[in-house]
Parts: C-alpha cells; sequence; structure tokens
C-alpha cells in the first residue's frame, strides 16, 4: 500500500462522508423545510417531501410581537457585545503586556466566572432586579450578557495582543508617544480581525441565550428564543410558527459562525478550565 | 514631551492598571457578588411569598441539613451522573470517528467540515425545537418512518423507559461536533512519519489506529469529554422543553430541580443552597480532572 493511497479521500470514504452529513443534518433541515408548509400539510400524514413553499408562516410572524422580540434580541445582543467590547479589549490588553506575578492567577480566575452554571447567577440577578425595577429590560438583559461576554473577549483577545511584538510599540515610545496612543493608533488597528472574530462570538452568545432571558424578562424585553417557545400554548401548538421562528432564530447564527469558524473552538471553550 | 526610560515604564504601567481595573470591577460586581449572595440567601428560609424570610437567619444551615434526606435532590443528582456519563460517552466517541472519517486533505472534505459543525452553533433553544418535533407523534418523520416499518414507537420523551435516552440523542447530537473539532484539531498534529513507519513495517491500519493513533490523540480525548462533563450541566433547554423532568421525576437533573424550586415554588433559600451544592460539586470535578491532567502529564 502507498502513502497516497493512506491518505487520499476514496470514494468509499466519501460516501460515509455524505451519508453522516445527511444523517447529520436532517433534523434540521426538518425544521426549515416545516416553516415553509402550511399547517395542514404540517399535520399531514405521511408528510409530503414535495409541496408548494409558502411565506405565510413568516409573514404571520412580521405581524405578530414576535418581530418586536426580534428587536429585543438584537438590541441587548449588540449593545452588550459593544460593552463586554469596550472594557473587555483594554483588559486584554493590559494582560497581555503585564508581566507581574500574579498574572496567571488573574486569568484564570476571569476565566472561572465563566465556567458556573447559569443558574448561579440568574437567582441573584433576579431578586436585585426585581429590588431595582430592572426585570424586564433591554439594560437588565444588557448587564447580564456584558458580564457573560466579558471574561470571553478578555480570553480571546490575549493572544491578539500576544503576537504584536513589544518591540514596535517600544520603538514609538521612545520617539515620545504615550502609551494611550500607542495603544489605539498601533495596536488596535493591527488585532482589527481579532476583535471582529471576538465581537462575532459575543453576539453569538447574547443571542442564543435562552435561560437568562426565560427569567428575567416577561413581555417588554422578551427575546425571540423564548418568544419561539411561546408559541407552545395551551390552545394549541402553532407548528407552522414554531418553525418559521426557529428559522429565524438560527439565521444570524448560521452566516456569522461561518464567519468565524476559525475561531469557533478557542470561543466555545472559554467556558471550560484550561486544563 | 521627551520621557526617560524610567518615565516610559512608569506611564506603561499606569496604562495597563487603568486599563484592567474597570473590567476587574464589572467583574467583582456581576460575578463575585452574586456568588456571595446566593450563598448568603442559601442560610436562610427564603421564600418570595413570606415577608422578612430573607434575612431570617436564625438556623442558617437549615437548607443543607435539608438536602441529604430530600429524595428529589438526591434523585437529581443520580439523573445528572446519567445523563453526563451516557452523553460524554457517545460524543467523545462519535467525535473521534467523525474526527477520524474526516481527516483527508481533499477539497471537498475540507469544505464538508463546516456542515458537521451546524448543530453546536445553533441556538440551543432551536435545539430544542428540532427534538420536540423529531419526537412529536403526529408530525414527526421518525414516527412515520417507524411505521412504514411496521414498527410501534412509544411517545419517547414521555416514556419511563426512553425519556432520559432521548435526551442524551438529542444533547449527542448538538455537542458531538465540539469534541469532533477537537480531535480533528489533534488529528492533524499527528507526524506523518509515524504512520509511515509503521506501514512500512507491515502494520495494518487498525494497528497503526491503535498504536500510533489512539495514544496521540488520548490526552485530546480526556480533555474534549471533560470540557462536556462540565458543561453537560447545561442541559437546560433540552430538558425544559422537552421533558419538563418528567416522566415524575426521571429527566430532573439537579440544575433544573434549582430552577423549578426558585422560579416556580419560590423555595429562593432551599433553591440557592440546592445550586450552591451544584456548584461545588462542578468545581470539584473540574479541578479533579485538571490534577489528573496535571499527574498524567508528571508521569508521561
Amino acid at each position: 500500500m502507498s502513502e497516497s493511497s493512506l491518505r487520499k479521500a476514496t470514494s468509499g470514504r466519501l460516501i460515509a462522508i455524505t451519508v453522516t452529513l445527511i444523517i447529520l443534518l436532517s433534523p434540521f433541515l426538518w425544521l426549515l423545510q416545516m416553516s415553509f408548509k402550511t399547517n395542514d400539510q404540517i399535520l399531514q400524514f405521511p408528510p409530503p417531501l414535495i409541496f408548494t413553499p409558502t411565506l405565510e408562516n413568516y409573514v404571520a410572524l412580521w405581524h405578530s410581537a414576535f418581530s418586536a422580540s426580534i428587536v429585543n434580541s438584537l438590541m441587548s445582543a449588540s449593545l452588550s457585545t459593544a460593552l463586554a467590547l469596550l472594557f473587555g479589549v483594554p483588559a486584554a490588553y493590559a494582560l497581555s503586556r503585564w508581566s507581574g506575578r500574579g498574572k496567571h492567577g488573574l486569568s484564570f480566575a476571569i476565566l472561572v466566572t465563566r465556567m458556573a452554571p447559569p443558574i448561579a447567577f440568574t437567582i441573584p440577578f433576579f431578586l436585585f432586579y426585581r429590588w431595582i425595577g430592572l426585570l424586564d429590560t433591554i439594560t437588565g438583559l444588557v448587564l447580564v450578557y456584558t458580564s457573560f461576554n466579558l471574561p470571553l473577549v478578555i480570553w480571546m483577545m490575549q493572544p491578539f495582543f500576544d503576537t504584536i511584538p513589544v518591540s514596535l510599540e517600544e520603538a514609538a515610545l521612545v520617539d515620545g508617544a504615550r502609551t494611550r496612543t500607542v495603544f489605539t493608533k498601533i495596536v488596535l488597528p493591527m488585532v482589527t480581525p481579532g476583535i471582529a472574530a471576538t465581537a462575532i462570538l459575543c453576539f453569538l452568545y447574547a443571542w442564543n441565550d435562552f435561560f437568562f432571558a426565560l427569567i428575567l424578562t416577561r413581555t417588554n424585553a422578551r427575546t425571540a428564543p423564548v418568544a419561539v417557545v411561546n408559541f407552545m400554548n395551551y390552545e394549541g401548538w402553532e407548528w407552522g410558527k414554531i418553525a418559521a421562528g426557529g428559522s429565524l432564530v438560527m439565521a444570524p447564527v448560521l452566516i456569522f459562525s461561518l464567519a468565524v469558524r476559525r475561531y469557533l473552538v478557542s470561543g466555545l471553550t472559554a467556558g471550560a478550565v484550561k486544563g | 514631551m521627551e520621557l526617560t526610560e524610567s518615565g516610559i515604564d512608569l506611564e506603561r504601567r499606569r496604562f495597563i492598571a487603568f486599563a484592567l481595573t474597570p473590567s476587574l470591577i464589572v467583574l467583582f460586581a456581576v460575578a463575585v457578588l452574586p456568588a456571595i449572595y446566593l450563598i448568603v440567601t442559601s442560610l436562610t428560609p427564603f421564600q418570595l411569598t413570606t415577608p422578612g424570610s430573607a434575612t431570617d437567619f436564625s438556623e442558617p444551615l437549615r437548607n443543607y441539613g435539608l438536602l441529604p434526606g430530600d429524595p428529589r435532590f438526591v434523585n437529581s443528582l443520580a439523573v445528572q451522573a446519567k445523563l453526563s456519563v451516557a452523553s460524554v460517552f457517545f460524543q467523545v466517541l462519535l467525535g473521534m470517528l467523525l474526527a477520524l472519517l474526516l481527516n483527508v486533505p481533499s477539497r471537498f472534505v475540507e469544505f464538508a467540515r463546516t456542515f458537521f459543525l451546524i448543530p453546536m452553533v445553533l441556538p440551543p433553544i432551536v435545539v430544542a425545537v428540532i427534538w420536540k418535533l423529531i419526537y412529536a407523534p403526529d408530525i414527526s418523520p421518525l414516527y412515520y418512518a417507524a411505521q412504514a416499518l411496521h414498527l410501534t414507537l412509544p411517545a419517547l420523551t414521555s416514556s419511563v423507559d426512553f425519556a432520559l435516552t432521548s435526551i442524551v440523542i438529542a444533547d449527542t447530537w448538538e455537542w458531538t461536533p465540539f469534541t469532533f473539532l477537537m480531535v480533528l484539531a489533534a488529528l492533524q498534529t499527528i507526524p506523518d512519519e509515524y504512520s509511515e513507519a509503521a506501514l512500512v513495517d507491515g502494520a495494518s491500519k487498525l494497528q497503526i489506529f491503535w498504536y500510533v493513533t489512539l495514544p496521540f490523540i488520548t490526552p485530546i480525548l480526556v480533555i474534549s469529554g471533560m470540557f462536556r462533563l462540565i458543561d453537560s450541566v447545561k442541559a437546560f433547554p433540552l430538558i425544559f422543553l422537552l421533558t419538563g423532568g418528567g416522566p415524575g421525576t426521571i429527566t430532573e437533573v439537579t440544575n433544573y430541580y434549582a430552577y423549578l424550586l426558585a422560579f416556580d415554588t419560590n423555595e429562593i433559600g432551599y433553591s440557592s443552597a440546592v445550586t450552591v451544592v451544584m456548584l461545588l460539586l462542578v468545581c470539584g470535578i473540574s479541578l479533579g480532572l485538571v490534577w489528573m491532567g496535571r499527574r498524567k502529564e508528571a508521569l508521561a
């Protein structure tokens, strides 16, 4: 057997990959196709695989309270992303450049805040919000998501700053520039791709959240993931709207994660311990 | 303005402190203070409906004393253990098999890899909705397929025998891409020379896997399993939507029990105690795994 026959994709392997992919994605595709069916078609048994797609579920959502929940999701996710970057990017730079003794302990402590199951934060947040009137507000959600994303920003951005040679900054400093100027004019532009990737991951985390929104919102600040579940009510389940709502909630996720797939692993593991 | 060497150093240090401080203040306020507050409430019989209960510290350890005798709490730990062990096992095994299958230098395969990641990036509640569909007897393709094969499937999510399995299946679907991604990254660091040398020596493919590939990827299998184990307590949306903890308490994990206590029955104090114990267990397991990892490295 030659070396190339071991490593090249054989047709048997390609078939296996295709079959696995179809099996893996069929639950997801099932939801997607259902969002283009009428309620009658959805309840038909056996389910029709060939049908005339309709947009009526999406139109119904557009005219319902669901559109407001999409706006709530967009606002809380983007505002919390901006705030987490505002606080987290300078902190990541500082951690990268600081060679003090407590550096690793501090990085680890920052990470630990992300490790805990959300319920540990929800009880105190719920009580506190109830007390100061932040329940069911976008501000309340933004605050939770910012705190949740801050460790992610610090953890994701630090390696980007680590790759910039300190000598580059020192040259500017010797020429008389202030550290602040060096940071904003020289360092920040060099890590723009990192900031973009981090921003997308932060946005997705906030956008994907179900648990915090379930507990900390009611009607005014209800986000899209919670609104989808509300279509499963006692008067009967509106499967068409559920499928269309679910598809809308996952649309930005699919688009964005393609854009940042290189950074997905580091982003997703930010919640766990670094062994 | 001309700065001396030490002047530059001082100014830089000031800037670093200035850049770090706001984040530390925020994290202290939104992570450390809530944790302390959680511990404080766990020492009270706090119920939202009982005035004064939030500040009643007359019997601080009462909640903790009740835990060992609470069958729902004890059951929830057992359910979590079963769910975690089963789903982590399948996620690591399937993730490894997928990675082995897709570890070939081919344009098509590289393109296909991205699509294997979809379940992991979907919003958890959408994953739950997808599986709700698959498990809904009246509209599910699964039940239609079973009928076509003359099989009768029970209502999986409300069946005593299959409810937990149905959660394991959905969780495995959602998170196998994660272990796949981790193992694939590890596979790509194995130098070609190893398997080539083994080939020259006449080793079979199975032998190469067992003696060359597997030892190489064992650390990453352990690490990704550990990540998943720690995160497996977060299967909340699946349980919330698919089974609601039922039938009975068959799928009621500790996380879900704590949620019901606090936000369904208003037992904030007791729920906090359950949460504190759960947090200690998660931290204990994480630290134990880190320690094991270090020991293994030291031995190797």
